[in-house]
């Protein structure tokens, strides 16, 4: 059972809530964007994606809502809630934060 | 987390918890839609249905692994998990109801077992004492150096705990009492009553006041006051219904005395008492030590600054009057210890007896739930491959640990509740408190706490164990015989020596117990015990009128009852063996001038002529008491051995003259010496002795116990008698019973423990018994097709026998010598209930080793005997 390893922790969740934030969608949708946006760069298997999609819902930031697909057959959509919205500001700006500390570090100059 | 985040997850929660099948249903679905739109993506890349079916399962890395991941994210999943487990729990002991009845009842064996043990020490050790701040009573009592091993309280002087009352500051109150059955008249009725004769400040310590009436005044408690009584609530009830016309009504004690007040309900300090009277003594002397102190530690007062207080006054009053108080020290104890006295040892004794039997208890549990385990490899590989994470499996069996305790804890308790009972039946009568012993919410807690402790030790090892499976062992094999891994035979063995050490401990306790009981049996009590009728009657009323009456009350009784048919010799004695009624000093040839704290100490007995033929007492040298020996012929007294060796060795003590000052200081003639009685109880050696007759010593005389040989069945005679009696004075109240029974109040304590203890050793042997069978009978089915091979190649069946008893006997003395040496290590703490018994008795170990062996082999042959009976052909056609 792989686990995203190489992803840091409390990333996916703020990857998904931004996925989220631009448009409803279900969790195959959600396996294709992260497929298509982040290359082959960030792995993160179908059977990591469903628990953290699940973790996501019972902590009230996303809801689901069963809508016909385009195929014609049910399909559970998840959208953003206003938590869900505040969540993600807090952990965009975590992530800002955290980004430029590190690129300063990496940008100092050798002596 | 903040309010507004529980509106969306509060919601969710429930979902999940309530709609539980409907939110598995949902995840079913949404990851199978996910799988579906995967395959046909695969598919649209160009590969084959089947391969791109199987690409998005990998992808997903399985799909309940997956699922049983989503559900762990839910936060309610361990109720979920509770409830399922438990159903599933259910399920699996329903299946195999067999396990589940011999699991339940060995766990319910041990945990009533442990209840009702716990109900009894928790009602006379634990709970505190139905009075007002229990803690701050404490009994002062003397504790003289003469016998230093096994020091026991000894009772107090008037003069000594009125200066402790007057010196001391950390007390509230302190009082001084004396309780007694007395003759008490009430109405036409004459019956014996408990009376205590207090001191003005008893009642305060306990803080009680009466319901009716009034209590004491003060004037009341002065030498000359007219005598008052006070009642108990049950006195009041029994003998005036509880109507309030009960005061200033008249009961006979020593004289007619008014009631003036009812104490409350439940108040009977000590012994129940019936009758609370004024104690007032003038001028009693110092060195009369025949009371008992009470008294109340004022509010910040600890028991250590009393103690200490009260040390330094004895010491003073050492150097005061060393006549009588030398050596003298006193002990301050919180009420309720001074009240347990010597059960308190042998009830930790039963404690930690009982807890043995639930440690085997629990091992035994542990090996069933062990072989039950390696059955169910297979189901938990399953469980493991479908997703249950290790600690999920574990949960699982502890689940079903935990529901086996619990319903073998509420069968315990009902075992419990029966048991307690028949706990205080067994108990010796005098045990304080004992009837109090009920399941209240301490014990029940107890129970449940116990229950709990009990699952963990019996489930947690094979839990573990179970989920240390080899997943692909498990499932790569296909028959329906499962391996036992390596580790687990092992565990099983440990659990089966455990078994047999713990079981070695107490039978080795129970064998000292035995044997020190038989010894105390056999020990030789100095008189005939057997076919003697007890009669203990007092003829009530004021002293000097008492006595005179009871010299015709007694006298007549005993020529009457000579003439009874089957009557073979009557005496009447003031303290039947094994009690003491008084104790003093004995001075030889001539009285000294002055109290002397060193003279040797002696035994005093009143007794009739005929009394030594009617308990057989052997006259060994002279002669007994006859009617001639009255009041106004020269004193005489006869002594036993016991005085003889200490004061005459080679001597003839016939002639000489002895004082024994009781009440008279008259010297009187030694005409004759008895054998040796021993007098406190037959653990106990005889102590010197001086017997004086009941015709020139008058003191004490209104109650004499009137003992009777029988040629037959003496009880058959108490009829008779207490007609006779009736006829003659109907208003003394008398009891009856026999030498034997006496002798067995005597030696309840040792009979309560080592019956007890013998009980839960035979328990534990059963168990263990069971135990080595199980492993037995289970390593010789995994062992079959080996014993069929070896038959098939000529193995003979003795010898097949020898291989699996081997094997058991190899076990039994692993435990046997952990057993042992446990024991040698342990058994030293029951020295102090040992009669004529060394802890360390190697006669008992050995018959003990020799017990276990012949146990162990037997339940090594039933499964001996299964192996030889073997069928080769299907032996090796399986192989």
């Amino acid at each position: 059972m792989s686990k995203p390893s190489d992803l840091v922790q409390g990333t996916l969740d703020m990857l998904l809530l931004k996925f989220l934030a631009l448009e409803p969608m279900n969790g195959f949708a959600v396996s294709q964007r992260l497929k298509q946006v982040s290359g082959d760069v960030l792995q993160v298997s179908d059977g990591s994606l469903y628990p953290a999609l699940h973790k996501l819902e019972q902590e009230g930031w996303i809801t689901a809502e069963w809508k016909t697909s385009e195929y014609g057959r049910r399909a559970k959509y998840y959208s953003l809630t206003r938590l869900g919205r505040r969540q993600l500001e807090k952990e965009a700006d975590n992530w800002g934060r955290l980004s430029s500390a590190i690129s300063r570090v990496i940008k100092l100059k050798e002596a | 987390m903040r309010p507004e985040h529980w509106l969306f997850t509060i919601p969710l929660r429930l979902r999940s918890l309530f709609r539980w099948a409907q939110a598995d249903q949902e995840l079913d679905e949404e990851l199978r839609d996910h799988l579906e739109r995967k395959t046909q993506e695969y598919v649209a890349q160009g590969m084959t249905e089947e391969e791109a079916h199987r690409r998005a399962r990998l992808d997903l890395d399985g799909i309940e692994q997956t699922k049983e991941r989503c559900r762990d994210v839910r936060r309610v999943n361990w109720i979920q998990d509770l409830i399922q487990d438990l159903h599933y729990g259910v399920r699996t002991l329903r299946k195999s109801p067999g396990f589940t009845a011999v699991a339940i009842l060995i766990l319910a064996l041990g945990i009533g077992a442990n209840t009702a043990v716990f109900s009894v020490v928790n009602a006379v050790l634990l709970k505190p004492l139905a009075y007002r701040d229990p803690d701050r009573i404490v009994a002062l009592s003397n504790f003289s150096p003469t016998e230093t091993a096994t020091a026991l309280p000894e009772p107090v002087s008037i003069p000594d705990v009125q200066d402790w009352h007057d010196q001391s500051s950390s007390f509230e109150a302190m009082a001084y009492y004396s309780s007694r059955e007395s003759a008490v008249v009430s109405g036409s009725t004459a019956e014996y009553a408990r009376v205590t004769r207090v001191s003005p400040e008893f009642l305060r310590i306990f803080a009680v006041g009466p319901v009716l009436g009034r209590l004491f005044t003060a004037e009341e408690m002065k030498p000359g006051a007219p005598g008052v009584v006070l009642t108990s609530y049950a006195y009041w009830q029994s003998h005036f219904g509880g109507d309030a016309s009960a005061l200033g009504q008249t009961i006979r004690v020593s004289g007619p005395q008014p009631i003036v007040g009812v104490l409350p309900p439940g108040f009977g300090f000590p012994n129940k008492t019936d009758l609370w009277i004024p104690l007032i003594s003038d001028s009693p002397p110092r060195g009369w030590h025949s009371f008992l102190a009470i008294a109340r530690l004022k509010t910040d007062v600890s028991l250590e600054r009393a103690q200490t207080e009260i040390t330094l006054i004895a010491q003073h009053l050492e150097r005061q009057y060393p006549q009588t108080n030398k050596g003298r020290t006193v002990a301050v104890r919180r009420l309720r210890d001074d009240m347990v006295g010597d059960v308190r040892p042998t009830l930790y004794l039963l404690l930690g007896a009982v807890s043995v039997v639930l440690l085997i208890a629990c091992a035994n549990t542990a090996t069933l739930l062990l072989a039950k385990a390696t059955a169910r490899t297979r189901e938990v590989a399953v469980r493991a491959a479908l997703g249950a994470s290790r600690h999920r499996v574990v949960r699982q069996l502890i689940t079903e640990s935990l529901l086996l305790a619990f319903v073998a804890g509420a069968s315990g308790l009902l075992l419990a509740y029966g048991g307690s009972k028949v706990l205080v039946a067994l108990a010796p009568a005098d045990v304080p408190r004992l009837a109090d012993s009920v399941v209240d919410r301490w014990v029940l807690a107890f129970a449940f706490v116990i229950s709990m402790i009990t699952s963990l030790l019996f489930g947690l090892a094979p839990a573990f164990y179970a989920a240390r499976v080899d997943l692909i062992d498990a499932l790569k094999l296909a028959g329906t015989r499962a391996v036992m891994g390596g580790g687990m035979i092992r565990m099983r063995g440990v659990l089966v020596v455990a078994e047999i050490a713990l079981a070695v401990v107490l039978v080795s306790g129970a064998g000292l117990l035995i044997k020190s009981f038989v010894a105390l049996h056999n020990v030789a009590l100095g008189f005939r015990p057997e076919n003697v009728l007890v009669m203990r009657a007092t003829v009530p009323g004021p002293l000097e009128e008492s006595i005179l009456r009871a010299r015709q009350f007694f006298g007549g009784m005993l020529s009457e009852i000579a003439k009874l048919p089957g009557v073979l010799a009557t005496g009447a004695t003031m303290a039947p063996p094994g009690n003491v009624e008084s104790t003093g000093f004995y001075f030889l040839d001539h009285m000294a001038a002055q109290p002397d704290p060193n003279a040797p100490a002696v035994i005093l007995n009143i007794v009739t002529p005929g009394t030594f033929a009617a308990l057989g007492i052997p006259v060994k040298n002279g002669r007994g008491f006859d009617d001639s020996d009255t009041f106004n012929r020269p004193f005489v007294a006869v002594v036993n051995e016991a005085l003889v060796r200490q004061s005459f060795p080679n001597q003839n003590p016939v002639g000489r003259t002895i004082f024994c000052p009781f009440d008279s200081d008259k010297g009187m003639t030694i005409i004759g010496v008895v054998g040796d009685v021993r007098q406190r109880g037959p653990a106990r050696e005889p102590m010197p002795e001086c017997y004086m007759t009941y015709g020139q010593h008058a003191f004490n005389g209104a109650t004499l116990s009137v003992v009777v040989r029988t040629a037959g069945d003496p009880n058959t005679l108490a009829d008779t008698v207490q007609r006779l009696a009736r006829e003659r004075s109907p208003d003394v109240p008398m009891k009856f019973t026999t030498m034997e029974a006496l002798l067995s109040d005597n030696v309840a304590v040792p009979r309560f423990r080592t019956l007890l203890v013998g009980v839960f050793a035979g328990l534990a042997l059963c168990l263990a018994m069971a135990g080595v069978y199980g492993v037995m009978a289970y390593t010789v089915g995994q062992r079959s097709n080996e014993f069929g091979l070896r038959i098939a190649l000529g193995a003979s069946t003795g010898s097949v026998v020898r291989l699996v008893l081997g094997h058991g006997l190899a076990l039994a003395c692993i435990g046997l010598a952990l057993g042992l040496a446990a024991s040698i290590a342990g058994t030293r703490l029951l020295k102090s209930m040992l009669f004529e018994v060394q802890p360390n008795d190697p006669a008992t170990f050995v018959a003990v080793g020799i017990l276990l062996t012949l146990v162990a082999l037997l339940s090594c042959y039933i499964p001996a005997r299964r192996a030889t009976r073997v069928d080769p052909m299907v032996a090796l056609r399986y192989e």
